[in-house]
């Protein structure tokens, strides 16, 4: 008669500690992994972007001697060789990186506060100014992304600054369409309503009620909006309108190696691949934390 | 009980003849949906009036009006939705005013409790802004004052640790304690006429009557008049003066609540009360249900709503529409055909 009960009881404490240690705790890891290797990546694409060549004595990206002209890989001082003007490669890296974090967190912050008051304003008012200014926006996303942000690019010319206010274009309804949805779906929530039948000011129900609720998803999204943005910012310095040669950027990189491609295939594949790793570590950032934070 | 047994009395005789001022009177309130080309009509044509002090329940199935007119009350409704008819509070016209007008209006002269007190609050923002928020609407004061009385509203509405709570997030708080709070929120203003959607639905049975009291204490001590919305009978019958049942956007039946349930008129509350499961009904019969479906608010039946599913309907049901009328001191029905001695029309 003992045997059953002592069966019931090893399962009864067995489970949950299976539980604990097997299948759910190995899914938990591995969404922290999803999380925090795309993470690392970028943390160290900041570091050495940004605050290495501050402590470090790097080469100059720009102004290379004659006389180290097209070193190969691994090359003494010169990890990725040099170019066919002698610069370091390293160096243009690093001091590309730097364009590409600095337009695509120009273009997320642009679209992040413009399109996201458009969207939530477009919401919480509903109705007519919805309507317009959907529509206005809709047309921007009608053009065919890249064709837009070139005519824009050509008529303020090359410049960083311009390439950011040209990719906005894309970011800015993209942003306002998320913001929007978000907003919808806020909207009419209790607590909502509940601020609205107090006789809160709209103004605070937005940026009190609204907004906090909202920046999840908006985060998210400026994640793949920042894959996207980097990857564009490298279209329009590949076909000259964007950030103006010899500064460097990875872009620039690739276009300038690009007549070298069958002889010297290093000068497209190294730019390539940190453009590349940039825009899947902030691809799979965002998706991390989609699923973090259940955000649809 | 005394005193509600009188609260009750003088609630009969306003209805008979109307005191100078109520404090809140509708009259022939209706609103229309426009959804997908037909017209939705989710409140017909509801007049009733609330008096200082006043606990009044307003019962019904789902789809009966009762949220729609109460939400219509208050100027709540989104644009796609028709209002007409009178809603007066203290004698003013409150349909048709823009949502700038109504703000001075929300908060000090209703307010309103909802069923989901975890939806009910923001989850990013603490307990204690979410309250000085509301005081500071409308009352100009400084931060320290208005933090004081959020911690009194908390200690009011009999929060434990209110000075610690008013720092924390909702997540942090149970469900009765979370519509501890989002009455805190409510009271905040000293509203006059406070409605209370489902308050006590989405809890369970304990805390239900925890919350209930503390409603009806909380009403005592400020005279708030209060108006519950609930498809309850038994929580009207325990603790509302006055009942009002709807149906399909009607107001079907409306008395004092124990004269009410001493002897209902209308045959659809009646099966309402049928509807409810006893203890005393042998194990494993069926309940009572009531048959058919309630009418489509799409079209407005000829003849009573409730007539395809009246057990006691006549020719005449079918044909003409009854209209709330006051048959005894206090008591209106709309049946042509009413239950126990009423009169015959």
């Amino acid at each position: 008669m003992s045997l059953p009960a002592a069966n019931i009881l090893t399962t009864a404490s067995v489970a949950p500690a299976a539980e604990l240690a097997g299948p759910a705790a190995g899914r938990r890891w591995v969404r922290n992994l999803e999380i925090a290797i795309p993470a690392t990546v970028l943390v160290l694409l900041l570091f050495f972007c940004f605050i290495w060549p501050m402590v470090y004595p790097v080469p100059k990206p720009v102004g290379g001697s004659l006389t180290t002209v097209n070193l190969p890989l691994w090359s003494k001082g010169h990890i990725f060789g040099t170019d066919i003007v002698g610069n370091d490669v390293m160096s243009r890296i690093l001091y590309g990186g730097r364009v590409s974090f600095e337009v695509a967190a120009g273009v997320q912050a642009i679209g992040l506060a413009v399109g996201g008051l458009i969207g939530l304003v477009a919401a919480y008012r509903g109705g007519w100014t919805d309507a317009v200014l959907m529509r206005i926006l809709d047309i921007f996303i009608a053009f065919p992304s890249l064709v837009l942000v070139l005519a824009i690019a050509d008529s303020l010319g090359p410049s960083e600054t311009h390439v950011i206010w040209a990719l906005s274009a894309f970011s800015i309804p993209a942003f306002a369409r998320v913001a929007r949805a978000a907003a919808l779906q806020l909207r009419d929530r209790p607590f909502v309503v509940a601020a609205r039948l107090s006789g809160t000011r709209a103004w605070r129900i937005m940026f009190q009620h609204l907004v906090p609720n909202m920046l999840p998803q908006l985060l998210t999204f400026s994640m793949l909006g920042a894959s996207l943005t980097i990857i564009l910012e490298g279209a329009l310095d590949f076909l000259g309108y964007g950030i103006p040669q010899p500064t460097a950027s990875w872009g620039n990189m690739i276009a300038s190696g690009e007549s070298f491609i069958s002889v010297y295939p290093r000068y497209v594949v190294v730019p390539s691949i940190f453009l590349l790793g940039t825009a899947i570590a902030l691809n799979m950032l965002g998706d991390g934390l989609r699923a973090r934070w259940d955000v649809r | 009980m005394a005193a509600s047994a009188t609260a009750a009395d003088a609630g009969g005789q306003q209805a008979v003849q109307l005191a100078p001022a109520p404090l809140l009177e509708i009259s022939d309130l209706r609103v229309t949906f426009r959804a997908r080309g037909a017209q939705i009509y989710a409140v017909q044509g509801i007049s009733y009036t609330v008096e200082p002090g006043q606990t009044l329940a307003i019962i019904g199935e789902s789809g009966s009006g009762k949220t729609v007119s109460a939400q219509a009350v208050m100027g709540l409704l989104p644009g796609s939705a028709r209002v007409s008819g009178s809603v007066k509070f203290k004698g003013e016209e409150l349909v048709g005013r823009s949502q700038q007008d109504l703000r001075s209006h929300r908060g000090r002269s209703f307010a309103m409790v909802f069923q989901y007190p975890e939806r009910s609050l923001n989850p990013t923002m603490r307990i204690g802004a979410q309250i000085t928020e509301a005081i500071r609407t409308h009352v100009q004061i400084g931060k320290n004052e208005a933090h004081d009385r959020a911690v009194d509203l908390l200690k009011m509405v009999r929060l434990p640790a209110p000075a610690r709570r008013f720092y924390e997030y909702p997540h942090q708080l149970s469900g009765g304690m979370r519509q501890r709070v989002v009455i805190a929120i409510a009271l905040a203003c000293g509203p006059q006429v406070l409605f209370a959607d489902e308050a006590t639905t989405a809890l369970d049975v304990t805390t239900q009557a925890q919350i209930m009291d503390l409603l009806l204490e909380l009403q005592q001590q400020t005279g708030t008049a209060l108006v519950m919305i609930s498809h309850d009978l038994g929580l009207a019958a325990t603790y509302a003066e006055d009942v009002m049942v709807m149906y399909a956007g009607k107001i079907v039946e409306r008395a004092p609540t124990k004269e009410l349930f001493a002897g209902v008129r209308m045959p659809y509350t009646q099966a309402l009360l049928d509807a409810i499961p006893r203890i005393e009904l042998e194990p494993h019969v069926l309940l009572p249900v009531i048959g058919g479906r309630p009418p489509d608010l799409a079209s407005i039946p000829q003849g009573c709503p409730f007539a395809p599913r009246c057990p006691g309907v006549q020719e005449d049901c079918r044909t003409d529409a009854p209209t709330l009328k006051q048959h005894e001191a206090g008591r209106w029905w709309a049946c042509w055909h009413p239950l126990g001695k009423g009169t015959q029309q």
